[in-house]
């Protein structure tokens, strides 16, 4: 009955938090004992009780600061004076201003709509097609959180211990500028010069300009990452340095913030959190129904009693997480999934910074595939193109970023060499 | 919107807003003294997840009013608008019960245990109980007083449910 | 019938004290009854806390807890007094004997769970980055990560460090990068999550001698038949056994791993952790008698205990 109720509720476009918590609400409340209604409220709250969970609300609350300070604006500026003039230049210009972005910002999301709300306009005005502006601003910003810092590295660290935030931050680096080298080369070999008219500003626009306003935003993640280094914050507490750094630049360095336009971001960033969070405290609460009745054992038995190489078993949890990120969250799959996967990679002797990379890289993927991609969401509620055009137009993007997957997968040093060169 | 809900997902902003200052303000703060001081707040850890989570409800609450929840949209995108209202319609009233749910799960939760100190806040809470001579105040330092976010959260989204329901049938 | 047993260490029997005493618990109980054991380690069902919480509503049978039996039972407190235990053995004797028994009893009156038998997780050390402590005047102006443990704070400002809550989940980094100078956990607990290598002293000062409570949902006990309660009691009696010796064995093995990896290991002296005793104990024993008001008495009956173990 539970299961008909979620599965309905999901397909009939409840949202996905309250298909969740229904179903599990009428199992606890009809089922017999030890199960009880009172499971439901204290799961959830065990689900929410964790202070690196806090990095969300924080790095969102960082993102919009950004967006309303101007920040944006000049990251744009700077990766336009830097790579506008190359082909298909305001392409280029996307993907490295999401590589800049990525540096400051630790969620895809706030990526998508931040820059988004400028490209996508822009792009069009320029001859691009406005599906492909919108794909293309989407699929660019699952750098964000592969390039430290990073919300799902916070989080998987806090699933899987002995895994340290500042080893996974360091190995994202490598993989978040390949696939950002990536997509560039696939734009260059792609859009038709003959389509798009340039960037009549490139040439008149003053790029000293340009490059020297973008020196105090790129400052963010050296502060941000050095804080972290450094030893003055641990990784979460450095959402909040992102946070103060871009309100100080926003009110009293460019000044185009105002103390009255505060409030309204502060309760911006808290609800469009609660979005996520609350997803992630009904997943929560299902998970205890399911690790109680030991299936995240009986799926790992089988899968050891089946899966005897590493190999097979990437390639497997590659399709699994593909699969998974089709429907859900990447951060919610997390939950659900990295305690299962992750005892079987480490008894396979697959490195642990490899294969969190692995995974963080799979999930993020999954942000631009429908039926639930959140990027996607982001970026069609900007362009409104519809979901089906939109679609279309990611598909090589997905291509572009499961090839790099795969690369990522199978050549660990990519991944690996830059800790263990620092020593972690 | 109707004016109620107008006012009420102001009040829903407000308390979400506060929540999210208050967090940002505390681990900032925190990690600043220590730094600069080495002497840290034995609350710094605690009080903002605690804090969040009352956020969160409120965020819930108020996304649900504005409908911004997460959801598989391919049923509703294939629909004629008469049903897809009628649908979200339906939709409306399940997340009003699921809100009731969760107050009433949240509130047998609450009532198990809510005397049980927060290790980080009951000191605090004392002093604080001590200073000002309202006894009522230690409780900011029991687990109680933050479970009930669930109480709450459940409660407000009940309420939003039920505000979007009335406005999504005066629309149809 | 299904007995659920949780705790938060990891399973694995020869470096885990919990894992150990779960797996012969389970191996017993499963051979000389009927029953069926399940074990949920490495808080799978969640903290101590909440898997105290679950053993009271029901929901799990048995947990083997460590610093969550004072939250819900504040006379068991007292055993994490600094510098109260001499030795192991010592502990065992006093647990294992009169004081432990009244101490199970008074913590059943107070939870509804049953106290089986006593583990250990083992003395607690302090652990940092910046310079050899032998004595509390070392100590001075580092910054120690301590759980948000009122107690813990208490002991750390006597010493003349600052106490600093973090989250367990955040000290590997907190360590790494500086935040904090040191930390303090017992042997096994550091050298199985290679805290070692993030720092280069550790002082064996033993501040706190922590026990491990093995615990049982008292209307579950209940309802066995009197064949099965005798077998659980005994599982758990060897389980608890099983644990220590784990332990101890992990922190034999630590304390030498730790130094062929490099760090350095200070043993101090009896007139040193004297002087350890005279600086932490006091505050923290008068803040404590505030704490337990009418459950003070056990400050001075576990006091007693020991000194009669000790002649
Ligand atoms: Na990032
Ligand atoms: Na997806």
């Amino acid at each position: 009955m539970a299961w008909i109720v979620l599965l309905v509720g999901l397909l009939a476009g409840l949202p996905i938090a309250f298909a969740i918590l229904a179903a599990l609400s009428l199992f606890m409340a009809t089922g017999d004992a030890p199960y009880h209604i009172r499971i439901v409220a204290t799961e959830m709250f065990k689900g929410l009780n964790s202070f690196p969970l806090l990095a969300i609300p924080l790095f969102i609350l960082a993102g919009e600061v950004m967006n309303a300070s101007g920040i944006t604006q000049r990251i744009i500026a700077f990766a336009n004076a830097l790579v506008g003039g190359f082909r298909a230049g305001l392409a280029q210009v996307n993907i490295w201003a999401s590589v800049i972005f990525a540096g400051l910002s630790g969620s895809a999301v706030a990526d998508t709509s931040a820059l988004g709300r400028v490209f996508i306009p822009e792009m069009e005005k320029h001859g691009y097609d406005r599906a492909f502006a919108a794909a293309l601003t989407a699929a660019s910003s699952v750098i964000g959180p592969i390039i430290p810092p990073s919300i799902p590295v916070i989080i998987y660290a806090l699933i899987v211990s002995g895994v340290s935030v500042p080893a996974l931050f360091l190995a994202g680096i490598v993989p978040g500028l390949l696939l950002a080298v990536f997509l560039s080369v696939y734009v260059a070999l792609t859009v038709k010069e003959a389509d798009i008219t340039p960037d009549p500003d490139l040439t008149t626009r003053p790029r000293r300009a340009a490059l020297l306003g973008g020196i105090l935003p790129l400052l963010m993640p050296v502060f941000v990452v050095g804080s972290i280094l450094l030893g003055v914050v641990t990784p979460t507490e450095a959402a909040s340095f992102a946070v103060a750094y871009a309100l100080v630049l926003g009110l009293l360095v460019y000044r185009n913030l105002t103390w009255r336009a505060l409030p309204g971001l502060f309760s911006g960033a808290m609800r469009d959190s609660a979005v996520i969070l609350v997803i992630i405290a009904a997943v929560a609460a299902a998970n205890w129904l399911l690790t109680y009745n030991r299936v995240p054992n009986m799926l790992t038995d089988w899968v050891l009693g089946n899966v005897d190489s590493q190999v097979a078993f990437l390639l497997a949890v590659i399709v699994l997480f593909l699969f998974v990120g089709l429907f859900l969250e990447g951060i919610a799959a997390m939950l659900v999934l990295v305690p299962i996967v992750h005892p079987i990679a480490v008894s396979l002797g697959v490195d642990p910074v490899h294969f969190g990379i692995i995974v963080i890289f799979n999930l993020m993927i999954g942000l631009i595939t429908p039926p639930l991609g959140l990027c996607l969401f982001v970026a069609e509620d900007i362009a409104k193109v519809g979901m089906a055009r939109l679609v279309r137009a990611i598909l090589p993007f997905f291509a572009v970023e499961v090839a790099v997957l795969l690369i990522l997968t199978f050549v660990p040093d990519l991944v690996t060499f830059l800790p263990s060169a620092l020593g972690y | 919107m109707t004016r109620l809900s107008r006012l009420y997902a102001h009040v829903l902003a407000i308390v979400a807003g506060a929540c999210m200052a208050l967090v940002f303000g505390v681990i900032f703060v925190n990690s600043l003294r220590r730094y600069v001081s080495g002497q840290s707040l034995p609350w710094g850890d605690e009080l903002p997840v605690y804090v969040t989570i009352y956020g969160v409800m409120s965020g819930v609450a108020l996304a649900c009013l504005q409908d911004r929840h997460i959801r598989f949209a391919v049923l509703l995108d294939a629909l004629s608008d008469h049903a897809r209202g009628r649908l979200l319609l339906a939709m409306d009233a399940v997340t009003c019960i699921v809100g009731v749910a969760l107050a009433w799960s949240g509130l047998v939760f609450v009532s198990r245990r809510p005397q049980v100190e927060a290790s980080g806040l009951i000191g605090s809470a004392q002093d604080l109980a001590a200073a000002t001579g309202i006894e009522a105040l230690v409780w900011l330092g029991r687990m109680g007083t933050w479970q009930f976010a669930i109480v709450y959260g459940g409660v407000a989204l009940a309420l939003a449910a039920a505000l979007r329901l009335s406005t999504r049938a005066k629309e149809i | 019938q299904t007995l659920r047993f949780a705790h938060v260490d990891p399973a694995d029997w020869q470096t885990s004290k919990k894992g150990a005493a779960g797996e012969i618990f389970k191996q017993i109980v499963e051979g000389e009854t009927d029953l069926t054991v399940e074990l949920f380690p490495a808080g799978s069902l969640g903290n101590e806390d909440e898997l105290v919480g679950q053993a009271q509503d029901g929901l799990t049978q048995v947990v083997m807890v460590s610093g969550a039996m004072s939250k819900i039972c504040p006379a068991a407190g007292v055993l994490d007094i600094p510098y109260t235990f001499s030795s192991a053995p010592l502990a065992w004797k006093v647990l294992d004997g009169e004081f432990g028994d009244a101490l199970a009893q008074h913590c059943l009156d107070e939870t509804g769970l049953r106290t089986l038998a006593y583990g250990e997780t083992g003395f607690r050390n302090f652990t940092n980055n910046v310079r050899e402590i032998r004595t509390p005047a070392d100590m001075e102006g580092l910054k120690f990560r301590v759980q948000p443990i009122p107690l813990y704070v208490e002991m750390v400002k006597g010493l003349g460090g600052e106490p600093t809550p973090i989250a367990w989940t955040e000290l590997p980094n907190a360590l790494s990068t500086g935040v904090v100078d040191g930390q303090e956990n017992p042997v096994g607990v550091i050298y199985n999550n290679g805290l070692h290598k993030l720092q280069k002293y550790m002082t064996l000062d033993g501040h706190v001698y922590a026990a491990d409570f093995l615990l049982i949902s008292d209307e579950f006990f209940q309802s066995l038949d009197p064949a099965e309660q005798a077998v659980v009691e005994k599982a758990a009696k060897v389980a608890g056994n099983m644990g220590r010796s784990i332990q101890q064995y992990s922190t034999a093995v630590g304390i030498n791993a730790v130094q062929d990896e490099g760090m350095q290991v200070y043993s101090p002296t009896d007139e040193e952790i004297a002087q350890f005793r005279d600086a932490a104990q006091p505050a923290v024993k008068e803040w404590l008698a505030g704490e337990l008001g009418d459950d003070a008495q056990w400050i001075d009956r576990l006091d007693s205990a020991i000194g009669a173990a000790s002649e």
